[in-house]
Protein backbone atom coordinates (compact mmCIF):
# COMPACT_ATOMS: atom_id res chain seq x y z
CA UNK A 1 0.00 0.00 0.00
CA UNK A 2 2.52 2.48 0.88
CA UNK A 3 4.60 1.22 -2.35
CA UNK A 4 1.54 2.21 -4.27
CA UNK A 5 1.56 5.34 -2.78
CA UNK A 6 5.48 5.35 -3.74
CA UNK A 7 4.74 4.63 -7.08
CA UNK A 8 2.41 7.60 -7.36
CA UNK A 9 4.98 10.27 -6.36
CA UNK A 10 6.97 8.64 -8.94
CA UNK A 11 4.83 9.19 -11.56
CA UNK A 12 3.61 12.83 -10.23
CA UNK A 13 7.70 13.60 -10.41
CA UNK A 14 7.96 12.33 -13.88
CA UNK A 15 5.36 14.61 -14.99
CA UNK A 16 7.57 17.10 -13.35
CA UNK A 17 10.57 15.87 -14.82
CA UNK A 18 8.94 15.85 -18.46
CA UNK A 19 7.51 19.43 -18.47
CA UNK A 20 11.17 20.54 -16.67
CA UNK A 21 12.80 19.34 -20.31
CA UNK A 22 9.58 20.69 -22.36
CA UNK A 23 9.02 23.57 -20.74
CA UNK A 24 8.11 26.93 -23.21
CA UNK A 25 9.52 29.29 -20.48
CA UNK A 26 11.61 29.76 -17.49
CA UNK A 27 9.28 29.94 -14.79
CA UNK A 28 7.60 26.83 -16.30
CA UNK A 29 10.85 25.17 -15.66
CA UNK A 30 10.93 26.34 -12.20
CA UNK A 31 7.85 25.32 -11.15
CA UNK A 32 7.83 21.95 -12.75
CA UNK A 33 11.27 21.76 -10.81
CA UNK A 34 9.49 22.42 -7.73
CA UNK A 35 6.65 19.49 -8.34
CA UNK A 36 9.33 17.41 -8.97
CA UNK A 37 10.81 17.93 -5.27
CA UNK A 38 7.79 17.92 -3.65
CA UNK A 39 7.47 14.73 -5.34
CA UNK A 40 10.81 13.54 -4.22
CA UNK A 41 9.73 15.15 -0.12
CA UNK A 42 6.48 12.74 -0.72
CA UNK A 43 8.52 9.53 -2.04
CA UNK A 44 11.16 10.31 1.23
CA UNK A 45 8.04 10.60 3.68
CA UNK A 46 5.84 7.47 2.39
CA UNK A 47 9.52 5.31 2.13
CA UNK A 48 9.62 5.90 5.69
CA UNK A 49 6.32 4.98 7.05
CA UNK A 50 6.99 2.03 5.08
CA UNK A 51 10.08 0.64 6.90
CA UNK A 52 9.14 2.50 9.87
CA UNK A 53 12.75 4.28 10.06
CA UNK A 54 13.02 8.11 10.75
CA UNK A 55 17.10 8.37 9.44
CA UNK A 56 15.82 10.19 6.37
CA UNK A 57 13.60 12.44 7.91
CA UNK A 58 15.38 15.76 7.99
CA UNK A 59 15.90 15.80 4.28
CA UNK A 60 12.32 16.59 3.90
CA UNK A 61 13.17 20.01 6.18
CA UNK A 62 16.26 20.54 3.88
CA UNK A 63 14.42 20.14 0.55
CA UNK A 64 11.53 22.37 1.49
CA UNK A 65 14.05 25.12 2.62
CA UNK A 66 15.96 24.92 -0.26
CA UNK A 67 13.00 24.75 -3.04
CA UNK A 68 11.47 28.08 -1.72
CA UNK A 69 14.76 29.63 -1.83
CA UNK A 70 15.36 28.47 -5.31
CA UNK A 71 11.86 29.59 -6.54
CA UNK A 72 12.40 32.99 -5.21
CA UNK A 73 15.97 33.27 -6.57
CA UNK A 74 14.65 31.94 -10.03
CA UNK A 75 11.83 34.46 -9.96
CA UNK A 76 13.87 37.39 -8.86
CA UNK A 77 16.07 36.29 -11.83
CA UNK A 78 13.55 36.26 -14.28
CA UNK A 79 12.50 39.81 -13.92
CA UNK A 80 15.62 41.43 -13.29
CA UNK A 81 17.16 39.89 -16.24
CA UNK A 82 13.93 40.51 -18.40
CA UNK A 83 14.67 44.14 -17.38
CA UNK A 84 17.99 44.23 -18.82
CA UNK A 85 17.33 41.98 -21.90
CA UNK A 86 13.83 41.50 -23.04
CA UNK A 87 14.68 38.09 -24.49
CA UNK A 88 15.05 36.30 -20.73
CA UNK A 89 12.43 34.88 -19.35
CA UNK A 90 10.35 34.20 -22.76
CA UNK B 1 -3.33 2.73 12.68
CA UNK B 2 -1.74 1.22 9.86
CA UNK B 3 -4.06 0.90 7.80
CA UNK B 4 -5.57 4.62 8.40
CA UNK B 5 -1.71 5.45 7.42
CA UNK B 6 -1.55 3.96 4.36
CA UNK B 7 -4.80 5.91 3.43
CA UNK B 8 -3.67 8.96 4.10
CA UNK B 9 -0.26 8.27 1.89
CA UNK B 10 -2.37 6.73 -0.88
CA UNK B 11 -4.70 9.72 -0.87
CA UNK B 12 -1.52 12.17 -0.74
CA UNK B 13 -0.16 10.09 -4.21
CA UNK B 14 -3.03 10.34 -5.56
CA UNK B 15 -3.35 14.16 -5.19
CA UNK B 16 0.36 14.43 -6.09
CA UNK B 17 -0.38 12.78 -9.13
CA UNK B 18 -3.25 15.49 -9.72
CA UNK B 19 -0.53 18.25 -9.82
CA UNK B 20 1.62 16.41 -11.83
CA UNK B 21 -1.03 15.88 -14.59
CA UNK B 22 -2.17 19.42 -13.91
CA UNK B 23 1.45 20.79 -14.77
CA UNK B 24 1.68 18.57 -17.47
CA UNK B 25 -1.34 19.18 -19.26
CA UNK B 26 -2.75 22.73 -18.88
CA UNK B 27 -2.02 25.43 -21.87
CA UNK B 28 -1.27 28.27 -19.84
CA UNK B 29 1.50 28.96 -17.54
CA UNK B 30 -0.79 30.88 -15.15
CA UNK B 31 -3.10 27.09 -15.03
CA UNK B 32 0.27 25.22 -14.71
CA UNK B 33 1.14 27.31 -11.63
CA UNK B 34 -1.92 26.68 -10.27
CA UNK B 35 -2.21 23.14 -10.91
CA UNK B 36 0.92 22.62 -8.61
CA UNK B 37 1.22 25.59 -6.79
CA UNK B 38 -2.44 24.43 -4.90
CA UNK B 39 -2.10 21.04 -5.05
CA UNK B 40 1.60 19.99 -3.79
CA UNK B 41 1.35 21.17 -0.02
CA UNK B 42 -2.34 19.91 0.23
CA UNK B 43 -0.51 16.62 -0.78
CA UNK B 44 2.39 16.69 1.37
CA UNK B 45 0.19 18.00 4.26
CA UNK B 46 -1.80 14.42 3.63
CA UNK B 47 1.38 12.36 2.86
CA UNK B 48 3.08 13.91 6.03
CA UNK B 49 -0.19 13.07 8.42
CA UNK B 50 -0.57 9.37 7.13
CA UNK B 51 3.45 9.22 7.48
CA UNK B 52 3.66 10.81 11.38
CA UNK B 53 0.90 8.13 12.29
CA UNK B 54 3.55 5.32 11.46
CA UNK B 55 6.85 6.69 12.41
CA UNK B 56 6.32 7.63 15.91
CA UNK B 57 6.94 11.23 16.98
CA UNK B 58 10.47 11.33 16.54
CA UNK B 59 9.86 11.38 12.66
CA UNK B 60 5.99 13.53 13.63
CA UNK B 61 8.48 16.14 14.63
CA UNK B 62 10.31 16.32 11.17
CA UNK B 63 7.21 15.96 9.53
CA UNK B 64 5.27 18.52 10.95
CA UNK B 65 8.38 21.22 10.62
CA UNK B 66 8.26 20.13 6.66
CA UNK B 67 4.85 20.24 6.25
CA UNK B 68 4.51 23.33 7.90
CA UNK B 69 7.73 24.88 6.56
CA UNK B 70 5.79 23.92 2.48
CA UNK B 71 2.22 25.05 3.49
CA UNK B 72 4.05 28.76 4.25
CA UNK B 73 6.47 28.72 1.68
CA UNK B 74 4.65 26.86 -1.47
CA UNK B 75 1.94 30.01 -2.20
CA UNK B 76 4.90 32.38 -1.71
CA UNK B 77 7.48 31.16 -4.32
CA UNK B 78 4.36 30.34 -7.04
CA UNK B 79 2.96 34.15 -5.81
CA UNK B 80 6.47 35.36 -7.26
CA UNK B 81 6.51 33.07 -10.27
CA UNK B 82 2.77 34.68 -11.59
CA UNK B 83 4.32 37.91 -11.08
CA UNK B 84 7.58 37.22 -13.21
CA UNK B 85 5.58 35.50 -15.87
CA UNK B 86 2.82 38.35 -15.58
CA UNK B 87 5.99 40.97 -15.92
CA UNK B 88 7.77 39.24 -18.91
CA UNK B 89 5.39 38.07 -21.04
CA UNK B 90 2.51 38.85 -23.15
CA UNK B 91 -1.54 38.68 -21.30
CA UNK B 92 -3.48 38.90 -24.39
CA UNK B 93 -4.99 35.61 -23.39
CA UNK B 94 -6.50 36.84 -20.19
CA UNK B 95 -10.04 37.84 -20.38
CA UNK B 96 -9.92 40.03 -16.63
CA UNK B 97 -6.30 41.24 -15.58
CA UNK B 98 -6.49 43.09 -12.04
CA UNK B 99 -2.53 43.34 -11.71
CA UNK B 100 -2.13 45.43 -14.83
CA UNK B 101 -3.64 48.50 -13.28
CA UNK B 102 -2.09 47.70 -9.65
CA UNK B 103 1.73 47.47 -11.82
CA UNK B 104 1.00 50.56 -13.82
CA UNK B 105 0.12 52.69 -10.77
CA UNK B 106 2.75 51.69 -8.61
CA UNK B 107 6.62 52.25 -9.13
CA UNK B 108 8.36 48.50 -9.49
CA UNK B 109 10.27 46.99 -6.66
Amino acid sequence: MTLAAIVCFLIAGICGTYRLLIGPGLADRVIALDLTLISLMGAIAADAARRDDATYLPLLVVIAIVGFTATVAASKFIEQEHARDPEVGR
Amino acid sequence: MSTLANIFMLAGGLIAILAGVGVLRFSTSYARFHAAGKASPVAILVTGIGASLEVGWDGAAYLLIASAAMVLTLPVGVHLLFRAVHRTSSNDHLLTDDLAPAEAAQPRS
